[in-house]
């Protein structure tokens, strides 16, 4: 039976986590994504500027992360997957910063998911490829991190999920790291034998994947259970914009943009049975905040719409 | 490498005589048989319905090729006259095809109908390579393969009594108005295709052609996707678009914020790597369109300029392989992107540089020497100038009596770059 998730980010805050994990419960989830990626975000890494969160010690951190996870526990939301903040090697960045993200970022984000009780950690591929001329040295860079990861993630229990992501050229959103679900999984399964466990899966993020027309469908069925986590979420073909399925339409006739159908028919074919979880976090910074629960709970509404369709049998979809 | 020019939006095939002497006088030698001008997408959304189809062929009724597939000549004869004239050859064609959200789900056999005649007549006229896109209409999830090799088959025989190499091509599809990854637009399945088809008639009657503005739309990764087609890649459609409709414009001309809408880099990273030597076809039929006839021998001639820019970029090394000695002029940035992708393979005797400051230096392992020496080279060593200030420097060299070949090199679109520019240089 698959479950429902969103993301921490806009709903649950730091000073009264409780409430936050009270409401996701009350609008319909039984699971969160930790959005982690807040608390250091792309866009100050892109300018090369850190806060000191992650200065804190492990003790400082596990503290501070207490309370979230007792509030969790209280709703009946279970963590089930994570952020790490991204991205994790910044080129063009100061080596300090970039040793920063590898040696401290990365391993504290580790523990904190371990801390928490998240099974799942998703990080983002090192996007390298117009400097270094292929997507395979490109690949070969974010390798090298995932093996770095690979020990503490064996230790901890935890699977690190790498995502789809895009690139882009004159404001046109291209292919970027993991857009090839056979290397996808041909690169995982090669890890995992190495490491002789199941520490490495995929994060499909139906947005990404829309931006760059990728079929859903072959895709998910290409992952099978490599499959550990989603992100889902819409948009208009054109920009990232973390919108609530079934919002987009091109033409007068209305339908829809995204391949929703071909989505659902992926997730039946490889019997998905983990968290259909939304990536939805800025539906919430564009409706009021007074919409705030009727908004969380039509995209659970939407979450249990997909689940009756994984359900039922395929000829549904 | 052939250059070919598309004739959407320049020939007009009742009256080709005008757009037939742009393209010559511009230094084209070679035109797409574009069959689709005869017989367009809504021609065959609309069969069996009423359809006007804007015919001005003087003094003659031609019938709808949907009407009458073996007539599909007739719409050429004026064009391939008159390309004759021009010494205007057509090597390659492409075949007619249903709209991307076509509601129609029975004409495949029609189709076939008119493919099988677009092949004859391009094998009357010589025309070896032939375009025809994967049916896709009314073909449920799963069957595409099991159908279109059907389909294929039943060409094949006709291409080989004819002399006609099929080239399949990567689609999209329509996804509510959104085009979306479709078939062959995965390049390990579309390789496979063209080898199976290969295989079963037995020799290679069967090729691909990579649409860039396809590869475009669907933001795909097109050195990776022509690396894996490899040699299969007969053709090239190179057209522009903003990512998100479907147009055919000239290359560098969809930009935003000074940057290319296309990932021209990925592309010819791929087709430098698999050394594609096929027919590179440019198609601007709606920037040619949009200009005024009063431009377009302008338009046309700058079109010209970008499709061998792109055969040049493409082919790059064998412009360095035309010399047994080079010497490069420039010590900075360009010269460093040159010494790390070609100097191992290509290495030049020394660089020199107009900065005296820098005079007696070494340079990424070259010796940095005053543009005086360049008086002394032997008379077959080329100057390869690496600084973007390119006629600039020629004539300073020309001006200085330097005879030797002078060459122009370009590290935009390099195998790969390092992070950091040198300031300062």
């Amino acid at each position: 039976m698959v479950s429902i998730g969103v993301q921490t980010k806009n709903v649950v805050n730091d000073t009264d986590p409780a409430a936050g994990f009270a409401m996701l419960g009350r609008t319909g989830f039984d699971c969160v994504d930790f959005s982690l990626n807040d608390y250091l975000t792309n866009t100050s890494l892109y300018k090369q500027e850190v806060n000191d969160f992650f200065n804190q010690s492990d003790g400082e951190l596990e503290r501070y992360f207490a309370p979230h996870k007792k509030a969790a526990r209280e709703a009946g939301i279970r963590i089930h997957q994570m952020h790490m903040p991204y991205p994790t090697y910044v080129p063009n960045g100061s080596r300090e910063l970039n040793d920063y993200l590898w040696n401290v970022v990365a391993p504290k984000s580790m523990r904190i998911c371990a801390g928490i009780g998240c099974p799942y950690i998703v990080i983002h591929g090192w996007k390298l490829s117009h400097h270094l001329g292929s997507e395979e040295a490109e690949w070969q860079q974010t390798e090298k991190f995932l093996c770095f990861l690979a020990p503490m993630a064996k230790e901890m229990g935890i699977t690190v999920c790498i995502e789809n992501l895009y690139a882009g050229t004159g404001g046109h959103i291209v292919e970027g790291p993991c857009c090839d679900a056979r290397k996808a999984a041909e690169r995982m399964d090669r890890l995992n034998d190495r490491y002789g466990a199941e520490i490495f899966g995929f994060c499909f993020d139906t947005g990404h994947a829309n931006l760059v027309g990728i079929e859903m469908e072959d895709f998910i069925r290409t992952l099978g259970d490599r499959l550990k986590v989603l992100h889902i979420h819409d948009n208009d073909g054109v920009g990232d914009l973390h919108q609530i399925p079934f919002t987009f339409t091109k033409t007068r006739e209305n339908k829809v943009s995204t391949d929703w159908e071909g989505f659902l028919r992926g997730l039946k074919a490889i019997r998905f049975d983990r968290v259909l979880s939304f990536e939805t976090a800025p539906v919430l910074t564009a409706f009021p905040e007074e919409m705030k629960e009727e908004v969380l709970a039509f995209i659970a509404k939407i979450g249990h719409y997909f689940q009756e369709k994984l359900n039922a049998g395929i000829e549904s979809v | 490498m052939n250059i070919v020019c598309s004739p959407d939006g320049i020939i007009h095939p009742p009256r080709p005589d005008q757009g037939a002497i742009d393209l010559s006088r511009v230094g084209f030698q070679n035109v797409l048989l574009d069959f689709s001008m005869c017989c367009s997408g809504h021609e065959l959304e609309y069969f069996g319905q009423e359809y006007k189809k804007q015919k001005e062929i003087a003094d003659q009724e031609i019938p709808l090729v949907t009407e009458q597939p073996s007539g599909i000549g007739l719409f050429f004869e004026k064009m391939l006259d008159v390309c004759r004239r021009k010494a205007l050859a057509v090597p390659i064609a492409r075949t007619p095809f249903l709209l991307r959200n076509t509601k129609r789900t029975d004409l495949t056999e029609r189709l076939f109908q008119i493919h099988a005649e677009c092949i004859k007549f391009c094998g009357s006229i010589g025309c070896g390579r032939v375009i025809i896109r994967p049916v896709f209409s009314g073909i449920l999830y799963g069957r595409e393969w099991e159908v279109n090799k059907a389909y294929y088959l039943r060409l094949a025989p006709i291409a080989k009594e004819h002399h006609v190499m099929i080239l399949l091509e990567n689609q999209c599809k329509d996804q509510g108005g959104h085009l979306i990854r479709g078939i062959c637009s995965d390049a390990v399945t579309a390789a496979g295709w063209v080898d199976t088809l290969n295989e079963e008639v037995g020799e290679e009657c069967f090729g691909f052609c990579m649409d860039v503005g396809v590869c475009n739309l669907c933001g795909q990764d097109m050195r990776e996707y022509a690396l894996t087609l490899g040699n299969r890649i007969k053709a090239a459609i190179l057209r522009d678009c903003n990512g998100h409709q479907e147009s055919s414009l000239l290359p560098f001309t969809c930009v935003c914020h000074g940057q290319p809408q296309t990932d021209w880099l990925g592309l010819i990273r791929g087709l430098r790597e698999i050394g594609f030597d096929g027919d590179l076809i440019l198609d601007l039929a709606d920037t040619a369109s949009a200009f005024s006839p009063l431009l377009r021998p302008q338009l046309l001639s700058l079109a010209k300029a970008v499709a061998e820019y792109f055969q040049w970029q493409i082919g790059i090394e064998n412009l360095l392989k035309k010399y047994k000695q080079i010497v490069l002029f420039g010590a900075g940035n360009m010269c460093r992107n040159y010494m790390k992708c070609y100097g191992e393979k290509y290495p030049p005797l020394f660089t020199c540089d107009n900065n005296q400051k820098v005079w007696g230096t070494n340079f990424c392992g070259l010796e940095v020497k005053a543009p005086d020496a360049l008086r002394e080279i032997p008379r077959d060593c080329a100057v390869f100038i690496c600084n973007i200030y390119y006629r600039e420097i020629e004539q300073q060299l020309r001006e200085m009596g330097v005879e030797n070949p002078i060459e122009f090199f370009n590290d935009e679109y390099m195998p790969s770059f390092y992070f950091d520019r040198l300031k300062g240089v």
